[in-house]
């Protein structure tokens, strides 16, 4: 009866990690298969690795390294632009009184309720006018619209541990504010900028809409890129899956790297704003 | 009161303590004002001006392939929008979408959260599994379903429905089967989140209440009716504002396996809007829809913090 | 000789709208005193420190530091070193980079930094610790890293926010000792809050008791402990408490549960009173007032004993010697000069 129970859940246990492993699992898999491997039928769980398809979309024709290095350069400059606007707004909401606080802090909140589409139509248009579709200026302004208050609310909860003593030793110490915002606060929040930074960088890695609609030939991260190998004539299994497991391993690497705070991370805002509504 | 009028007029030695305070609270606001402006500036350029710009557009007829018909309509987008069937098939696929998703992951996260609560070992596997799906692309995860698991023949889905003798199923083809295909995609993807999150909150409730309840003779299932579910209840709520904001702007997943179709069956507002906007480049219609889609997401945010506040 | 740290508190009020923090505050510390800020919790005691350090603005009045108007100058450039309660130590610096971080601000030469930070902390015995993080030291160390930080710069003032409230009873008596020497050796003015009387006792050359936002009284541990000048201060301060009983006097005397005592106040008249006696000034002998004794506390060296007086509670403290039973009844008495007398509508001292 206990042994009976015991392999009940064992393979309870096993469905549901296979279910969420499998697919991940299934294109890492075929990534190191040949075309004609992959295409069989039954499908092959054995079979001689090979790493022909990442060759091939790597340093082949149609190479997707210009599409890896527009995704880094999107997601970099996103990040970058993001913490040097959202790690000052988040100290100034998390510790300075001033009037329209409480307003700023809804207002970054209530920006999120857009629906993205609604931003991309009239975005397209004024960057149709000034020439600024497919460049990356262009696609990182618009990213801001969702990374920034995320990035703020998320440093805010950091900003918030830091007692306040600790500013006034330093202005005692006769250090300026920004001194003390430089030399004092940033350095202890290093850990959540941290976090802040994985999150915003993964974010921006994975965004769809505002890339399909703002992409061309200069601009042309992996997410769209691989498109290419998949058309209503043929797919191109193995490569799509090489191209999809680097279009993975980034994110998945970081995911794991901020393992601890990812509940927090994809909770931020919603505990905020849910206890100031 | 001027910004500086003060250290101007007067020097430290002068000037009345009252204005010392005065002088306090302006630099803190003047520093506040420097440190936010640059974010705030963004903000008002990507999220509000587009959003003024939007409304605008929806007022005009601009279509990118026709542009010598563009011009002032008034409330003419609007209008056809109401009488339009496919904004109508539309919205309705929007909800089907939303409540489906958001229910089948509240249901399936909180039932998997509470089994690997009480698994003894093993739990790390299913923390790190867990993180995989939610942070991948979801135009990735979108293109793996779409080839990898459903693809006739070759897809592992079609293989096990074939080996079960189902059959093989035109998964993505067929208007239902699709429907329910981006359903259990979207699925698949984002109940993970919601199983960390309620996990998270499920560990951090007090041991010591389970062993009070127990102490009063309540059975396994009454400890979760009546303890577990309640202190839970802010986690889900909370999970379920998330996931139905996100449901509701859903786009990669679907516009990668289905584009919408097969013809609209699971083209959800969002993905009209686009389709509108920027394959028939009616961005005057788009933008109505868009703003269609605003409201809509306006109402059901302000129903489910409603029912967050009460109790 | 150390002519620098005179402070003058002018007639200072603060006011966060309709509530007023700070009632009127005035008051001078000298050169090199050691002074306190006594006062129960929410008392203004700490506000007062702030407004010195310059950490708040008061809504009225002026600040004085050796004679020049402070009220509107900046907490750093007021030439004035703090510790706080929760020491505030950088936690992502050394304890070196701590002391030396104030040096740095105020652009000292390099080459001199090293030497003022090793001082420094061979001044309170860190002198070890130097590489170490606050996270890393013990609460005591931490203490001295921030007392350290105070005294590299060699402030005119030495500002120190309840030091001792975050360190265990024992570590407490014992760095209360050596603060008092470090303050004596650096022959530096010290401003110490604290809600502690014990240690306002113990520590301060003067010191101002704070209540409701006012100070009620100023003077040496001393005086305040031998003439309180308020039945709020009589009872705050000693431990136990004064003994605070309804009284009535008449021509000298005061007649408490139907006995006369003699008391060493003449004002004309007879009126209600509070009498007030401390419990170390009550003697237990043959006459006196009658009273049972409820309840014995032994305090070892002491013995506390509750009185029960015609319903009213009176305290004793005792030599270990012969202390009474619980049951027992005793009688007791006081000196006439240990009879100190309130008007029960003003709550003042009557002379």
């Amino acid at each position: 009866m206990k042994r009976l129970r015991m392999v009940v859940l064992f393979a309870i246990t096993a469905v549901f990690l296979l279910a969420w492993a499998f697919p991940i699992l299934w294109s890492v898999l075929n990534s190191f298969k040949t075309d004609r491997d992959a295409l069989a039928y039954p499908p092959k769980l054995l079979f001689e690795p090979t790493l022909d398809a990442y060759r091939d979309v790597l340093f082949g024709s149609g190479s997707i390294i210009p599409n890896l290095v527009s995704s880094m350069i999107i997601s970099v400059g996103t990040t970058i632009v993001t913490m040097a606007l959202a790690i000052p707004a988040a100290y100034a909401l998390a510790r300075l009184r001033f009037y329209g606080k409480k307003f700023t802090g809804f207002y970054m909140l209530a920006t999120q309720m857009l629906p993205p589409v609604g931003i991309i139509i009239p975005y397209y248009m004024v960057l149709r006018n000034i020439g600024w579709i497919d460049t990356y200026q262009g696609i990182i302004l618009i990213y801001l619209s969702f990374s920034l208050p995320f990035a703020i609310w998320l440093l805010v909860s950091y900003f918030e541990d830091i007692p306040y003593e600790m500013e006034e030793a330093a202005y005692l110490d006769g250090a300026s504010r920004m001194r003390t915002l430089w030399r004092i606060i940033i350095p202890q929040v290093r850990g959540g900028i941290a976090v802040t930074v994985v999150f915003v960088f993964l974010n921006a890695w994975n965004e769809f809409l505002f890339a399909v609609v703002l992409s061309g030939n200069t601009v042309r991260p992996v997410t769209i890129a691989m498109f290419n190998f998949v058309s209503v004539e043929q797919t191109l299994w193995a490569k799509l899956a090489a191209v999809s497991v680097l279009a993975m391993l980034p994110v998945v690497i970081l995911g794991i790297v901020a393992q601890k705070h990812i509940v927090k991370g994809l909770t931020v805002g919603a505990v905020k704003g849910g206890g100031r509504r | 009161m001027l910004a500086g009028e003060n250290t101007m007029t007067a020097g430290p030695a002068e000037i009345a303590s009252s204005d010392f305070g005065r002088v306090l609270v302006q630099r803190e606001r003047r520093f506040a004002t420097l440190l936010l402006a640059p974010a705030f500036f963004a903000l008002l350029l990507t999220t509000t001006f587009p959003l003024l710009f939007l409304v605008y557009t929806s007022v005009y007829r601009i279509n990118l392939s026709m542009p010598f018909m563009n011009g002032f309509v008034g409330l003419e987008n609007y209008k056809v929008l109401l009488a339009d069937d496919r904004f109508w098939h539309s919205l309705i696929v929007s909800l089907v979408y939303t409540i489906s998703t958001v229910l089948l992951q509240i249901v399936i996260g909180l039932a998997l959260a509470l089994f690997v609560m009480n698994m003894k070992r093993g739990q790390g596997w299913f923390r790190i599994i867990a993180i995989l799906p939610v942070v991948l692309s979801p135009a990735v995860v979108g293109m793996i379903w779409r080839t990898f698991m459903l693809a006739p023949e070759f897809g592992i889905v079609d293989y096990l429905a074939i080996t079960a003798g189902l059959g093989s199923k035109n998964w993505l083809g067929d208007p239902s089967l699709a429907m329910v295909s981006v359903i259990v995609i979207h699925t698949w993807q984002w109940t993970p989140f919601a199983f960390m999150v309620l996990l998270a909150s499920l560990a951090s409730l007090p041991e010591d209440i389970y062993e009070a309840a127990r102490i009063d003779r309540a059975s396994a299932w009454q400890r979760f009716r009546r303890i577990t579910l309640p202190l839970l209840r802010p986690a889900i709520v909370m999970v379920i504002i998330m996931r139905t904001m996100v449901a509701l702007t859903a786009f990669a997943a679907i516009f990668t396996v289905t584009g919408g179709g097969p013809g609209t069956a699971t083209e959800i507002l969002n993905l009209y809007a686009y389709r509108k906007s920027f394959t028939e480049l009616s961005i005057g219609y788009g933008s109505a829809l868009a703003v269609a889609l605003l409201i809509v997401t306006i109402i059901i945010s302000a129903i489910l913090f409603a029912i967050r506040r009460s109790k | 000789m150390n002519a620098r740290g005179q402070v003058i508190f002018k007639d200072i009020w603060k006011k966060h709208g309709e509530f007023v923090a700070l009632k009127d505050v005035s008051f001078e510390i000298n050169p090199g005193e050691f002074f306190a800020l006594l006062g129960p919790s929410g008392s203004g005691k700490s506000t007062t420190l702030r407004i010195l350090a310059g950490l708040d603005a008061p809504t009225s009045g002026r600040v004085l530091i050796d004679g020049n108007d402070v009220t509107g100058v900046d907490a750093a450039d007021r030439d004035v070193a703090m510790v706080f309660q929760s020491y505030a130590l950088y936690p992502h610096m050394t304890v070196a980079e701590n002391i030396s971080f104030p040096l740095e601000m105020a652009k000292v030469p390099k080459s001199e930094i090293a030497a003022a930070v090793f001082d420094a902390a061979r001044k309170v015995k860190i002198e070890h610790l130097l590489d170490r993080r606050p996270g890393q030291l013990s609460g005591g160390q931490q203490q001295r890293c921030a007392l350290a930080r105070a005294i590299v710069r060699k402030a005119r003032l030495f500002l120190l926010d309840e030091p001792l409230s975050n360190l265990d009873a024992k570590l407490r008596l014992e760095t209360r000792v050596e603060l008092k020497k470090l303050q004596r050796s650096l022959d530096v003015t010290a401003v110490y809050v604290t809600h502690d009387q014990e240690e306002a006792m113990t520590l301060a050359d003067r010191m101002a008791v704070f209540m409701a936002g006012e100070i009620q009284q100023i003077g040496t541990p001393a005086e305040v402990f031998a003439k309180p000048n308020s039945i709020d201060i009589a009872g705050f301060i000693g431990n136990p408490p004064m003994n605070l009983v309804n009284a009535k006097y008449s021509d000298g005397d005061i007649i408490l549960g139907g006995q006369r005592f003699k008391t060493a106040v003449q004002i004309t008249g007879s009126r209600d009173v509070i009498a007030g006696i401390r419990p170390s000034a009550i003697r237990i002998g043959a006459d006196g007032l009658k009273s049972r004794v409820d309840l014995v506390e032994h305090l070892g060296d002491t013995a506390v004993l509750d009185l029960d007086i015609g319903g009213a509670l009176m305290r004793v403290r005792v030599g270990d010697e012969n202390v009474p039973k619980e049951g027992d009844t005793v009688s007791i008495s006081a000196r006439p000069q240990d009879f100190h007398l309130f008007d029960p509508e003003t709550r003042k001292r009557l002379v």
